[in-house]
């Protein structure tokens, strides 16, 4: 569907943008500890758009909020795995990634909206008030591209302009600018800042950016909201775009335009996406690669089309056929059963088990390993499982080609 | 006949495919108040003119996008809020329905005594704002409702047993052990037991909240249910769990539904009649099957573009379309079509108006920093008063242009500038109504009906 090339499942290719390996992450309640995210790995090719597709609590927001370290701690807690990423530099030049689980603070400042970008669910929440377009977006500028508005002065900027293109200038400052020498000054960095901002926002297909631009939040309607949030997050032009639920709050016909606008962008800036959703049908639109999550763990990984037609896991099987379509008539949509079970403290076993019509006796007992050695794609299913390394007799095993019990 | 019905609102009538709801010009419009003393300086509508039929054992869908009305007309039905305008009606017969439209059609002078009489009696009858007592009581226990968020509109201070058991309480059905078995009754036709009876709201995961509203709303054998929008707070897996519930309940007990919903998807599995709302109005009513095989609106066109997952088996190849623009504003809905602001495939005779003009030069360009005033003779035809000559010229070389959709520009019959003045103005068109397109399929666009008179 892109023009990215998609990389086949487990096969490292060179050009890895972050590559997930059993991240924990885990929540310490009163109740217990919650295993929010349990041994989740995934790899994102330069390039692609990969899905994360789950239910509501399956981990999927958690695991995207660890890429940027913003999951609180406590009362989170990186209980194991790590996060690599690979920045442009790296990747062109073979060097080392980064750990994004273990990067110092202050580099992981820089990476943020910089390198690895996100665009939250609800523009409404993730945009401040109190503080008009401009400033908004102007932020990203002036936190990661200092020496592009300092362009203009071939670095002979003077010390207060130099700060106020960081945001650091003082109260002094501040008020030095509205008196020459400075006030020309920075009155020409503050266009220049304009200028940035308004090509951001022309980009996501604004009209007239400089009318957004002095307008608050609260004046644009929640489409005219997302682009401005795309806008900032494409400024810097990132290595990785998150996506979380980007359309989710939107109704359907300004979903579609936002979506195409996400897949126009990503070509035009050869951005990776990690796009996390529920809705199946808009996953399928925009991703090469999906990657299904369920209560914590990956269920399954593979290409849109592997998902979509040959559904491995008994999960994303019965999640296909919940979705009303075509083909559904009345009372005959197909429901799974039962409820998501509960993350604290969980025995070892196959998360779906209780829900699944194909559980057997070891599904409760053993948890299942992501493999791609008999289902020729990651699926974590003891379907799939070699019957000699889990030590059982092969009939014990769930049978997935018969009907369900 | 009808003389022999007026007292008789509590008929449980069995009859075919009699309405339980009859909408006729429903609006309800919100007062909008401004200054020290609150003067009302405008309304917004967010209900106009709908009128539609629910027949008994049957589900109407009403889709649209958010701030459509939906919700709105919902608890209008319901009673929750008064409609403004128009009638809702209970259990009036096609019969009678026909009456009033007839009288409607006469003016207030001319109706005789009997007319008169007989549309009192009947709107006495069957009127949801002028039912009294047991009247009023046997449409508000036939009438239930089921809201989107199943945590806020279940009380997190009450036991399930309390919640489902106290519209039994309140009609004086049930009270000590046999209330108790009823609320249990009522939890295992939803898929609940008598475990659920002595736990909080808090306890239970979303679908298990929707099952107890769904339970509650049971509980007193209701006709008809509003369920507005019973699964969008739902995981899909849950979803389809509910909506079979949901079906399985209409067909046991043979009820009616109005389901709101904003998604295509679930309307079509569960609706025999859709009716589609854009900003308030009604756009299009078609029977299921009919409105997805051949929708005759473009917003239908685009819903459907939204999601095409829902026409073709999922082919990968059909493209996704969006709308352009933003929802217009309620309080000043468009002239002619409501739609025409964001259709596709607008002409010139769809209602293009002076506003349409401003609008578009806000979106696109910064002359009208420089307005100063604007006089306006009717929505079609205004001046604009500029600061100087210049922006004036500035601002109708801009209209002239072919940025300008070309359906408004030819429908501006004219434009142009005497000094630092604009006129601007347009071909004024009626407002669009409902047409029949056949086989009770009926859409208010003008390309699809005899309205397009004249162009």
């Amino acid at each position: 569907m892109t023009a990215a090339a998609p990389a086949t499942a487990g096969e490292k290719t060179a050009a890895l943008v972050a590559s997930v390996e059993d991240l924990r992450v885990h929540f310490e309640l009163k109740a217990g500890v919650l295993h929010a995210v349990d041994g989740v790995s995934f790899d994102i090719a330069d390039g692609e758009t990969l899905g994360l597709v789950g239910e509501t609590g399956c981990g999927k927001s958690v695991t995207a909020r660890s890429f940027l370290r913003l999951i609180p701690t406590p009362p989170g807690r990186y209980a194991g795995g790590r996060i690599r990423f690979w920045p442009k530099e790296a990747r062109q030049s073979g060097g080392e990634p980064v750990d994004l689980l273990q990067v110092p603070t202050s580099d992981m400042l820089d990476i943020r909206g910089n390198r690895i970008a996100m665009i939250f669910q609800d523009p409404g929440k993730a945009l401040n008030p109190a503080l008009p377009i401009r400033e908004q977006v102007a932020e990203v500028f002036y936190q990661h591209r200092t020496e592009d508005l300092l362009e203009a002065w071939n670095g002979r900027a003077p010390r207060p302009i130099r700060r106020a293109a960081s945001q650091r200038a003082g109260k002094l400052e501040r008020l030095a600018f509205k008196f020459p020498p400075l006030r020309s000054q920075s009155k020409r960095l503050k266009r220049r800042v304009d200028e940035l901002v308004g090509d951001a926002l022309a980009e996501t297909q604004i009209h007239n950016p400089r009318k957004i631009m002095a307008s608050y939040p609260h004046e644009l309607s929640g489409g005219m909201k997302q682009r401005v949030m795309i806008a900032q997050a494409l400024a810097c032009n990132p290595d990785l775009l998150i996506a979380d639920e980007p359309t989710t709050a939107l109704d359907v016909t300004i979903q579609a335009r936002i979506l195409e606008l996400i897949r126009e962008l990503q070509h035009a800036h050869q951005t990776s996406v990690l796009y996390i959703s529920h809705d199946l049908s808009l996953v399928r639109r925009i991703c090469d690669r999906i990657a299904v999550m369920y209560a914590g763990r990956i269920a399954e990984i593979g290409t849109t089309q592997q998902v979509f037609h040959d559904p491995r896991h008994p999960y994303t099987q019965g999640l296909l056929a919940a979705v009303p379509s075509f083909a559904h008539r009345r009372g005959e949509l197909a429901a799974i059963e039962g409820t998501v079970p509960e993350l604290i403290d969980p025995d070892p076993s196959c998360r779906f088990h209780t829900r699944c019509a194909f559980a057997t006796d070891i599904c409760g007992r053993v948890d299942p390993v992501l493999d791609g050695r008999v289902a020729g794609r990651p699926v974590a299913c003891h379907g799939y499982a070699s019957p000699e390394e889990l030590g059982v007799a092969a009939a014990e095993l769930p049978h997935l080609d018969r009907s369900p019990a | 006949m009808t003389t022999l019905r007026d007292d008789t609102v509590a008929t449980p009538a069995k009859v075919g495919n009699e309405p339980v709801i009859t909408l006729r010009g429903v609006e309800k419009y919100f007062p909008v108040r401004e200054g020290v003393f609150q003067q009302v300086v405008g309304h917004v509508r967010a209900v106009d003119n709908v009128s539609f039929e629910i027949p008994r054992g049957q589900t109407v869908g009403l889709v649209g996008e958010s701030g459509c009305g939906k919700t709105t007309l919902g608890r209008c039905i319901a009673g929750l809020t008064d409609a403004t305008g128009g009638g809702i009606y209970f259990r009036l017969s096609v019969a009678d329905r026909q009456f009033l439209d007839q009288v409607d059609a006469i003016p207030q002078e001319q109706r005789t005594q009997e007319q008169r009489d007989r549309v009192e009696r009947l709107e006495r009858a069957h009127r949801i704002d002028r039912l009294k007592g047991d009247a009023w009581r046997t449409y508000r226990r036939n009438c239930q409702f089921v809201f989107q968020d199943a945590f806020s509109s279940l009380n997190p201070r009450q036991l399930v047993k309390d919640i489902v058991g106290r519209p039994l309480k309140v009609y004086k059905e049930a009270s000590g052990p046999g209330l108790t078995e009823r609320v249990v009754g009522l939890l295992e036709s939803v898929g609940l037991g008598r475990q659920h009876l002595y736990r909080y709201p808090h306890e239970f995961s979303g679908g298990q909240r929707q099952r107890i509203s769904i339970a509650r709303a049971l509980a007193l054998d209701p006709e008809f249910i509003v369920l507005d929008e019973p699964t969008s707070a739902l995981d899909v897996s849950v979803q389809s769990q509910i909506l079979n519930l949901l079906h399985e309940l209409q067909q046991e007990r043979g009820l009616t539904y109005l389901f709101i919903t904003h998604d295509l998807g679930v309307v079509r599995l569960m609706s025999d009649d859709i009716v589609v709302m854009y900003l308030g109005e009604v756009m299009e009513h078609a029977t299921s099957e009919e409105l997805f095989a051949s929708p005759r609106h473009p917003y239908t066109d685009a819903l459907l573009a939204a999601n095409p997952d829902l026409l073709s088996d999922g082919d990968e190849d059909t493209e996704m379309r969006g709308l352009e623009g933003t929802l217009p504003d309620p309080a000043r809905p468009p002239r002619g079509c409501r739609f025409h602001t964001r259709c596709p495939v607008a002409t010139p005779r769809c209602g293009w108006e002076v506003d349409d003009a401003v609008a578009w030069l806000l979106d696109n360009a910064t002359v009208l920093d420089g307005l100063s005033g604007v006089e306006r003779a009717t929505d079609f035809d205004s001046v604009l008063r500029f600061g100087d000559e210049a922006a004036a010229g500035e601002a109708a070389s801009l209209l002239e242009s072919s940025d300008v959709p070309a359906s408004m520009r030819t429908a501006m019959v004219e434009l142009g500038t005497d000094g630092a003045q604009l006129r601007i103005r347009f071909e004024e068109v009626d407002a669009v109504r409902l047409e029949d397109v056949g086989g009770g399929h009926t859409t208010s666009c003008i390309l699809h009906t005899s309205q397009s008179a004249g162009s």
